[in-house]
C-alpha cells in the first residue's frame, strides 16, 4: 500500500486552542491545545473517560465547550450559526463509537440520510448509485438491503465509516473506530480507513487506544493526560520516550 | 413513619416540589419547542406518514379488541340494572351515550398511552443511548424536527381517528350483547343511540381526543428524548412516559368536561 499518510500541506483545517470543558465540578478538558493540518492524521490516545470523545464532539458542535477556541476551516465553532454549523458539518464525517446506525432503517436507507439532508437536490438514480459506490468502496455492497441489527460488530463499523464518508467530507472524526473489534477486523478497519484517505483526500482525527490502529492511522500522535496534550510526537518518538506516562500506552505494543 | 411536621420530612417535600416543578417546566418548554419547529418547513412529511402508519394502523388490533370487549360487557353489566326499572328500551341510548361521551375516548388514550407512549419513550431512549440523536445532529439534520415533531403530529392525528373507530366498534359489540339477551335489529339497535346522542356529545369528545394524542407523543417524546444512563435509562423512559401519559390523560379529561359542562354542552 502506498503511504498515503504524509502530510502534504502546511494549511490548518482544525485549530484548537486552550480548550476547556467541564461536566459540574468534573473539568475534563482544561488546556487543550491541538492544530490538524490539510491531509493529516492525527491520533489522540488517553485513558478512558479521560475526555477524547469530549474532545471531537466538541469539534463537531454536538457539545459546548466553556472557554479557549476551536476554529474549523478557519471559522469558530462557537460563534457559527445553526446553518453554518450544519454547512460545516456537512464537511466532516463523524464515525461513531457504537456505529450509531438508524435501527429502524436499512443499510441503504443509513447512507441516504445524510444525503436527503444535505441540501443538493439529487435524482433517485443519481443516490442510488453514489450509495452503492460508497458501499461498495467499503466492501459492503451486498449489505444495501440488510437492517442495522443483521450485520455483524466489523460491517457495522464498515457502514458507519461509508456513512461518514457519503457526502465526501474534507474531515473525518473516528470515535475508537477499533474497539470491540478482533485483531483482524481491526486491522482491516485501519487499512480501509487509510485507503479511504487516500481515496478521499481526508484530515483526520482519530480517538483511539488502539496501538496498532495508532500505528498504521497515525501522522502525529497526541497523548491526553488530566484534560492537556500531555505529549506530541510521531509514533515512533512517543513509544521511545521516557517520560513513564507516555511509554506506558506503548507497553504492550509489538517491537 | 416520618412525621409530616419534622424538617426532614419538609425538606424532603420540597425538593419533590422543586424537582416536580422544574420537571413540569421542562415538559412545558419541550411542547413550546414543538409549536415554534412543527409548523416551519421544511416538513418531514414522509416520516409523518411513516409514523402515522406505525402509530395509528398498528394501533388498531388492540383499540379494536379492547374497544369491542369493553361495549360488550359495558352493556351486559348495565343491562340488570335497567330491567329491574323497567327501563331496559334505554339501554342502546345509555350504552352509546356512556361510550361516545368517556368512555370511548379515554380508554382508547390509555390503551394508547401504554402502546405507544411507551414505544416511543423506549425509541427515543435507545436512539439516545446509541448515539443515533448525536449521529442525525451530525448529519446536518436537525434531530427534534425529524424524530419529535413527526411523532407529535402523528399522535396528536391518529388518537382522534382509533377514538372514533373505537366508538364503533365498541357500539357494534354493545348490539352483540344486546342481542345475547334479546333481540333487537342492527338498524334499531343504532336508530336508538344515534337518535339519544346530539351532535354536542361527539364533538367535546373528539376534540379532547385531540389533546390526549397530543399528550401522549409529548411525554413518550421528552422521555425518550431525554433519556440518561444507559440501558436502564431507556427502561425507565418507557415506564414514566406510560405513567405520566395516563395521568395527564385524566387531568385533560377532568378540565374537558369542566369546559364542556361551562359552555352548557352536557
Amino acid at each position: 500500500m502506498s503511504d498515503v499518510r504524509k502530510d502534504n500541506s502546511s494549511e490548518p483545517v482544525i485549530s484548537i486552542r486552550h480548550l476547556q470543558k467541564s461536566f459540574g465540578s468534573n473539568r475534563v478538558l482544561t488546556d487543550f491545545n491541538l492544530t490538524v493540518k490539510k491531509g493529516e492524521n492525527v491520533v489522540v490516545l488517553g485513558k478512558s473517560g479521560c475526555g477524547k470523545s469530549v474532545l471531537i464532539k466538541c469539534i463537531a458542535g454536538l457539545l459546548s465547550y466553556d472557554g479557549g477556541s476551536i476554529k474549523l476551516f478557519g471559522k469558530e465553532v462557537a460563534e457559527m450559526s445553526q446553518k453554518e454549523l450544519d454547512h460545516n458539518r456537512a464537511r466532516i464525517g463523524f464515525v461513531f463509537q457504537s456505529s450509531a446506525l438508524y435501527d429502524s432503517m436499512t443499510v441503504g436507507e443509513n447512507l441516504e440520510f445524510p444525503l436527503r439532508h444535505h441540501g443538493k437536490e439529487k435524482t433517485k438514480s443519481e443516490t442510488r448509485d453514489i450509495i452503492e459506490e460508497t458501499l461498495s468502496n467499503v466492501g459492503l455492497s451486498h449489505a444495501i438491503d440488510l437492517m442495522p441489527a443483521e450485520l455483524s460488530g466489523g460491517m457495522r463499523k464498515r457502514i458507519g465509516l461509508a456513512r461518514a464518508l457519503v457526502l465526501k467530507p474534507e474531515i473525518m472524526l473516528y470515535d475508537e473506530p477499533t474497539t470491540g473489534l478482533d485483531p483482524v477486523t481491526g486491522k482491516e478497519i485501519s487499512q480501509l480507513m487509510l485507503q479511504m484517505q487516500e481515496k478521499y483526500h481526508t484530515s483526520s482525527i482519530i480517538i483511539s487506544h488502539d496501538m496498532n490502529c495508532s500505528r498504521m492511522t497515525a501522522n502525529r500522535l497526541t497523548v491526553m493526560i488530566n484534560g492537556i496534550n500531555y505529549a506530541d510526537g510521531t509514533f515512533e518518538e512517543l513509544k521511545n520516550s521516557s517520560d513513564p506516562n507516555v511509554n506506558s500506552f506503548f507497553e504492550f505494543t509489538a517491537p | 413513619m416520618s412525621n409530616p411536621s419534622s424538617p426532614a420530612y419538609l425538606s424532603n417535600f420540597r425538593k419533590g416540589l422543586i424537582a416536580f416543578l422544574e420537571e413540569a417546566g421542562a415538559v412545558t418548554q419541550f411542547a413550546g419547542r414543538f409549536f415554534s419547529q412543527g409548523f416551519r418547513p421544511p416538513f418531514e412529511w414522509r416520516e409523518v406518514i411513516r409514523q402515522c402508519y406505525e402509530i395509528g394502523y398498528k394501533s388498531l388490533p388492540l383499540v379494536g379488541i379492547t374497544s369491542f370487549i369493553i361495549g360488550l360487557v359495558l352493556t351486559l353489566q348495565s343491562r340488570p340494572t335497567l330491567v329491574e326499572f323497567g327501563a331496559e328500551a334505554w339501554l342502546p341510548a345509555m350504552v352509546g351515550i356512556s361510550i361516545i361521551r368517556e368512555i370511548g375516548p379515554v380508554i382508547t388514550a390509555l390503551i394508547c398511552a401504554g402502546k405507544i407512549g411507551s414505544s416511543i419513550g423506549a425509541e427515543l431512549g435507545s436512539m439516545r443511548v446509541t448515539e443515533q440523536i448525536d449521529a442525525m445532529e451530525v448529519s446536518g439534520t436537525n434531530p427534534f424536527k425529524y424524530i419529535v415533531t413527526t411523532r407529535m403530529w402523528a399522535t396528536t392525528l391518529m388518537v382522534p381517528i382509533l377514538v372514533v373507530l373505537g366508538d364503533g366498534i365498541a357500539l357494534y359489540g354493545a348490539y352483540l350483547a344486546v342481542n345475547l339477551k334479546g333481540g333487537i335489529s342492527m338498524t334499531l339497535f343504532f336508530h336508538q343511540v344515534f337518535a339519544s346522542t346530539e351532535f354536542s356529545d361527539a364533538v367535546p369528545s373528539i376534540i379532547k381526543s385531540y389533546f390526549f394524542g397530543f399528550a401522549i407523543g409529548l411525554i413518550g417524546c421528552y422521555k425518550g428524548y431525554n433519556s440518561k444512563k444507559g440501558t436502564e435509562g431507556v427502561g425507565r423512559s418507557a415506564n414514566s412516559a406510560v405513567v405520566v401519559a395516563s395521568l395527564l390523560i385524566f387531568i385533560i379529561d377532568l378540565i374537558a368536561v369542566q369546559i364542556t359542562e361551562l359552555f352548557g354542552l352536557i
